[in-house]
């Protein structure tokens, strides 16, 4: 009897978190005499793939989502090459002065950032180098934010690899090269992936410095190519609602795949979950 | 513990130092180059005004903050913002976690559910929520009038009155479900040994929670509220799609200030004096929770 009021709670919030979404992907699969009727209707309707056609292949948003998966895969790529290096040797060595503590929490403190900060120089220092409205400008801004993430989660990850492992290969002859390639990256293996997915999830849902270094379809990611759209007068709703659902349904798979990491991810591996 | 740390204190070899210092220089040039300089870039801009005479150095933005109503309003608008929506995901959080820290039936489909409101991107969140809350068609209003409620004065985002309020229960209900599954994990990081001690020195339910459950729960609370808190100071991403700051500037907050007076004023050295005001403060409460953190450490 105890347990009633306990899984009425759990329902609820269930309905609370899943609902707003379910409504926007019913919204995104009706004609448009349902998409208005009032009492809304939740669960009886005519379902049309119009809106994505409309959205996908009429209106430019294949290329934004074309543009977001270029951006996203790459400055994660260029984060995790740099950032899984400086964590190693983070993790691994004592450098003079203290100075792999000091340049950890640097490193950390430069993630604190306030997005708007960064955001004013950026742009002015991309329209300088005539860097502005180009998928390079996104690759270089998001690779930098991305890497004190990957540099703090993976050298947690490397911590936790037994010293005792690595020293065994070294006293076998692996140079440290030789040992971090062949014996502490598989160890790392699953944290990598986590750490990736991550990266991924942070690019593709970036939405301030796209906003802000992008003008053109030519470099445009899907948020900003939503975003414009729907601070216009007139709001296609089932458009803008297909447009959503493609840009949410990836992150929630890369959501679900990281699940045991996602408590220490977005704690910056604070929280080990 | 003091001999190991003066094991782990030893500077390593120095073919372990080359290899060490190569491969961090790429990390630190691009940081130094993406973060750092942009900084000390924006405070040069920060520093110049224009006159008849082209750009020279001057405090005039910096100044000039002390009497703009637009930017104490959209201070003000960010510190109700941060503080309500603080205060509810963390009472709203910490009892859903109480409550579901034990045995339950479909627990992992109910924590894979939480995650989809905070892993949405922004703009989708934007979406959905103006779906919801459009007053013609959206599913809110239409809901209430279908149990017959009048819902002719409920605008949401489109009243002056409503509109905070609405941008605030959207941040809830995205971000309830971080500290949640944060404080959870923290919940289970807790040994049963002194909830047994508890129960054999027979308190009461509110004593173990009081003395035994909170104070082992501090350090994943503190970090909870600074991660929250830092995102919420600098809010804008969501707001901009539900509202772009209005109606009027009833949402407005700092970011959004910061933005438009740069990109759409293109009055950059003003935007950049603002923004190391949002720096500052963002900093001095990262200071505080960070003391607070590591004064649970040392004792």
């Amino acid at each position: 009897m105890r347990r009633i009021p306990k899984y009425l709670l759990l329902t609820i919030t269930v309905i609370a978190a899943v609902a707003p979404v379910y409504w926007m992907l019913t919204i995104s699969l009706k004609n448009e005499v349902d998409q208005f009727a009032v009492p809304p209707r939740w669960l009886l309707f005519t379902p049309t793939l119009e809106h994505y056609h409309d959205a996908f292949v009429t209106r430019s948003f294949g290329q934004y989502l074309i543009t977001s998966a270029i951006v996203s895969i790459v400055s994660t790529v260029c984060a995790l090459a740099l950032g899984t290096l400086a964590a190693y040797s983070l993790a691994r060595f004592r450098l003079p002065y203290n100075m792999d503590r000091k340049l950890s929490l640097w490193i950390l403190s430069t993630r604190m950032f306030p997005a708007i900060v960064t955001a004013v120089p950026l742009f002015l220092m991309m329209r300088n180098l005539g860097l502005l409205d180009t998928r390079l400008s996104l690759i270089l801004v998001y690779t930098t934010f991305n890497l004190p993430f990957v540099i703090w989660m993976m050298r947690g990850f490397f911590v936790e690899v037994p010293r005792d492992l690595e020293e065994a290969a070294l006293v076998d002859g692996d140079s440290r090269l030789g040992a971090l390639v062949r014996v502490v990256l598989p160890l790392v293996a699953p944290g990598l992936a986590a750490t990736a997915v991550f990266c991924l999830i942070v690019s593709w849902n970036e939405f301030l410095f796209a906003l802000v270094l992008t003008q053109t379809d030519a470099a445009m990611t899907l948020p900003v190519g939503i975003a414009g759209r729907v601070t216009q007068y007139e709001i296609k709703w089932g458009v803008m609602s297909a447009a959503g659902t493609v840009a949410m349904l990836p992150i929630l798979i890369f959501a679900l795949a990281v699940q045991r990491y996602l408590v220490r991810g977005l704690s910056l591996g604070a929280v080990k979950g | 513990m003091v001999k190991s740390k003066r094991f782990s204190s030893a500077v390593s070899s120095r073919s372990d130092l080359r290899l060490a210092y190569l491969f961090l220089t790429p990390a630190v040039l691009i940081l130094l180059a993406l973060t750092i300089y942009p900084l000390f870039y924006s405070v040069t801009v920060s520093l110049q005004s224009d006159s008849a005479n082209g750009p020279h150095w001057s405090l005039a933005n910096f100044q000039r903050l002390l009497s703009d109503n637009f930017f104490l309003s959209a201070m003000a608008h960010t510190f109700v913002y941060a503080a309500s929506a603080l205060i509810c995901e963390f009472l709203l959080g910490l009892g859903l976690a109480l409550m579901l820290n034990s045995r339950i039936r479909g627990r992992s489909i109910f924590r894979a559910t939480l995650l989809v409101p905070m892993m949405l991107p922004a703009v989708v969140v934007g979406v959905v929520w103006r779906l919801m809350l459009n007053p013609n068609f959206g599913a809110i209003n239409g809901t209430l009038k279908g149990f017959g409620v009048d819902t002719e004065s409920l605008t949401w985002t489109a009243s002056p009155r409503l509109a905070l309020f609405s941008v605030i229960i959207v941040d809830i209900w995205q971000w309830t479900p971080f500290v949640f599954l944060v404080l959870l994990a923290g919940l289970q990081a807790i040994p049963q040994e002194p909830y047994e001690a508890a129960r054999i020195d027979g308190s009461s339910r509110w004593q173990t929670f009081r003395y035994v459950t909170m104070p082992l729960l501090k350090p994943a609370i503190l970090i909870a509220l600074l991660l929250r808190t830092m995102d919420l100071l600098r809010v804008f991403d969501q707001i901009f799609i539900l509202t772009e700051g209005g109606p009027g500037f009833a949402t407005e907050t700092i970011s959004l200030y910061i933005y438009r007076t740069a990109f759409r004023f293109f009055d950059f050295g003003y935007a950049a004096a603002m923004s190391f005001v949002l720096l500052a403060i963002t900093n001095v409460i990262s200071v505080v929770y960070i003391r607070f953190l590591q004064a649970r450490e040392t004792t």
